[in-house]
């Protein structure tokens, strides 16, 4: 918890250079902030969305218009990797940068080059790997290049690429041809491309390459990403699965905030007592599903991403112990647990109750 | 690996409740389109800034935050259809070989992909900006930070049904 809240001040002070009210909001603890934001009046009517935002407007104008940007998400490198654990998400001048000393690309491409690189592939199995991995490396290689067009470096290129197509036969060959082009990658200050055996090789279709290489490879995330798309081949079918995703997550969004504005006559919903019975209450497992049941459910596209979610939350319950002293988080995750394991019933109920929430406002 | 899903909770929530908070003191009596507007603008919005200016479509969406609501997008199948059609038309009509046939369905498909990017920029908040690579990375965040909002609001809406419960 500490050295989450440490890492998440150091970033703060990174990214945000205005610092002083965020990141001293940001270092207090969550259920202390809440009851301070709750007790503490409003001190400025402004409703404008730059006081809403706690920065000053020119802080809002430089965010939106540039230069401070590319600063930001430079300085942001290593924020981004926490963003998934699963997939490394540099950012595209962090991407050039590394690929000026190495020429790989950032995580999957060293682990596929160690593969390659071990002495333990000697079987026929192991040297396919090798081939594969020989192949892929060369795609990873070209997706790491940005546009490069210089004729001596070319001029190598093709070299090199011959020497490649020769290679591609024999295995032992092609292993010997990793360890070269790997001593290159380091010793050579620029990147450099590979092309595919039968690939043309002039620098237009290789940046064209490149580009396509790196959506393909975003594609793949966000196909691990949205649920369902592991199965579906095709970048129509997948783009429309994302479509689809994005849309009911939107739609989501409207009516959940349809539902709170019914639920609460006052706006900002009565935190305290929200907050005040569940703080430091025992919440025992008997109580919950006779509370939860009843819950209001209508929305039939909500039912079929609750899986989905349900996966995730099981993890978050793994997390729980480091959320130790937020209590309110806490308080959520255990209600979303017991939300989603007394599942299906609901609906005929909601119904119901929805109709009963609607007569009593 | 979730630990950051979680940050990004708690500064959603953190800031959304601060926005509400100043929507308090702003008007008295709001109807209740209104303070459906309301809540789903300050939601939008904290969201936004939570990921701190890092992303394209969090820097439009707090520039614009009125966005409108997603309606249809079935049109993109019908046109897809017909562009089927005609090509199937032309592959009855030419005596073509395979090379011209893979041609064809090439472009085919990137005609497809094209429809469906389209559509997707019209979705991502600043979208029609951005070329393809950048949409991606965008659309992989901003569906992060939906499902942030989401869940966030779910638990919101049940804990305070939960907690009106008790007064009837």
């Amino acid at each position: 918890m500490e050295s989450n809240a440490g890492t998440t001040e150091t970033r703060s002070n990174v990214t945000v250079p205005d610092g002083g009210e965020v990141a001293a909001f940001e270092s207090l603890q969550f259920t202390d902030e809440i009851h301070r934001l709750i007790s503490a009046p409003g001190t400025d009517n402004a409703s404008s969305f730059t006081a809403l935002l706690e920065l000053p407007a020119t802080q809002v104008v430089e965010l939106l218009h540039s230069p401070e940007s590319v600063k930001l998400i430079v300085a942001s490198a290593p924020n981004v990797e926490d963003f998934k654990g699963s997939f490394h998400f540099p950012s595209n001048t962090g991407l050039i940068q590394k690929d000026a000393r190495f020429s790989v690309f950032s995580g999957e491409g060293n682990n596929k080059n160690e593969k390659s690189n071990s002495p333990e592939m000697t079987s026929k199995n192991s040297s396919a790997n090798l081939e594969k991995a020989v192949k892929s490396e060369p795609a990873e290689t070209v997706s790491s290049l940005p546009l490069v067009s210089d004729p001596t470096m070319e001029n190598r290129n093709i070299k090199r690429k011959d020497r490649e197509k020769k290679v591609k036969g024999s295995t032992k060959k092609s292993k010997t041809a990793t360890n070269e082009r790997l001593e290159d990658a380091e010793k050579l200050p620029y990147v450099h491309v590979r092309a595919r055996r039968g690939q043309a090789t002039d620098s237009h279709s290789l940046a064209e390459r490149a580009r396509r290489e790196k959506i393909n490879a975003r594609m793949k995330l966000l196909q691990e990403l949205v649920p369902g798309c592991n199965k579906i081949s095709g970048t129509a079918l997948v783009l429309d699965e994302i479509i689809n995703h994005v849309q009911s997550l939107q739609r989501q969004v409207e009516f959940l905030s349809m539902r709170l504005a019914t639920v609460n006559p006052r706006i900002d919903f009565n935190l305290d007592s929200l907050f005040t019975p569940e703080s430091g209450s025992t919440m025992d497992g008997g109580n919950f599903p006779s509370l939860v049941t009843p819950l209001i459910w209508p929305d039939v596209q909500v039912n079929g991403y609750r899986k989905q979610f349900q996966h995730q939350w099981h993890f978050d319950t793994l997390k729980q112990p480091i959320w130790g002293r937020e209590e309110v988080c806490n308080n959520y995750v255990t209600l979303e647990n017991s939300l989603l394991s007394c599942d299906s019933s609901a609906n005929s109920a909601a119904t119901l109750h929805a109709n009963q929430l609607k007569m009593e406002l | 690996m979730h630990l950051p899903h979680s940050t990004l909770k708690q500064e959603f929530v953190k800031k959304w409740i601060m926005g509400l908070q100043r929507c308090k003191f702003s008007n008295k009596k709001m109807s209740i389109f209104e303070r459906k507007k309301a809540i789903k603008l300050s939601a939008d919005t904290a969201m936004a800034s939570a990921r701190k200016g890092l992303t394209c479509w969090s820097r439009a969406l707090i520039s614009n935050p009125d966005r409108p609501v997603p309606t249809t997008t079935r049109r993109a199948s019908s046109a897809c259809k017909k562009i089927v059609k005609r090509s199937r038309r032309i592959r009855r009509t030419a005596k073509c070989g395979a090379a011209r046939k893979g041609q064809i369905t090439r472009s085919i498909a990137q005609c497809l992909v094209r429809k469906r990017t389209q559509i997707l920029k019209s979705l991502i908040p600043g979208g029609e900006f951005m070329n393809e690579v950048c949409l991606i990375e965008e659309t992989l965040d901003y569906i992060t930070s939906l499902r942030v909002q989401v869940d966030v609001m779910r638990s919101l809406a049940s804990a305070s049904a939960r907690a009106s419960e008790p007064h009837n």
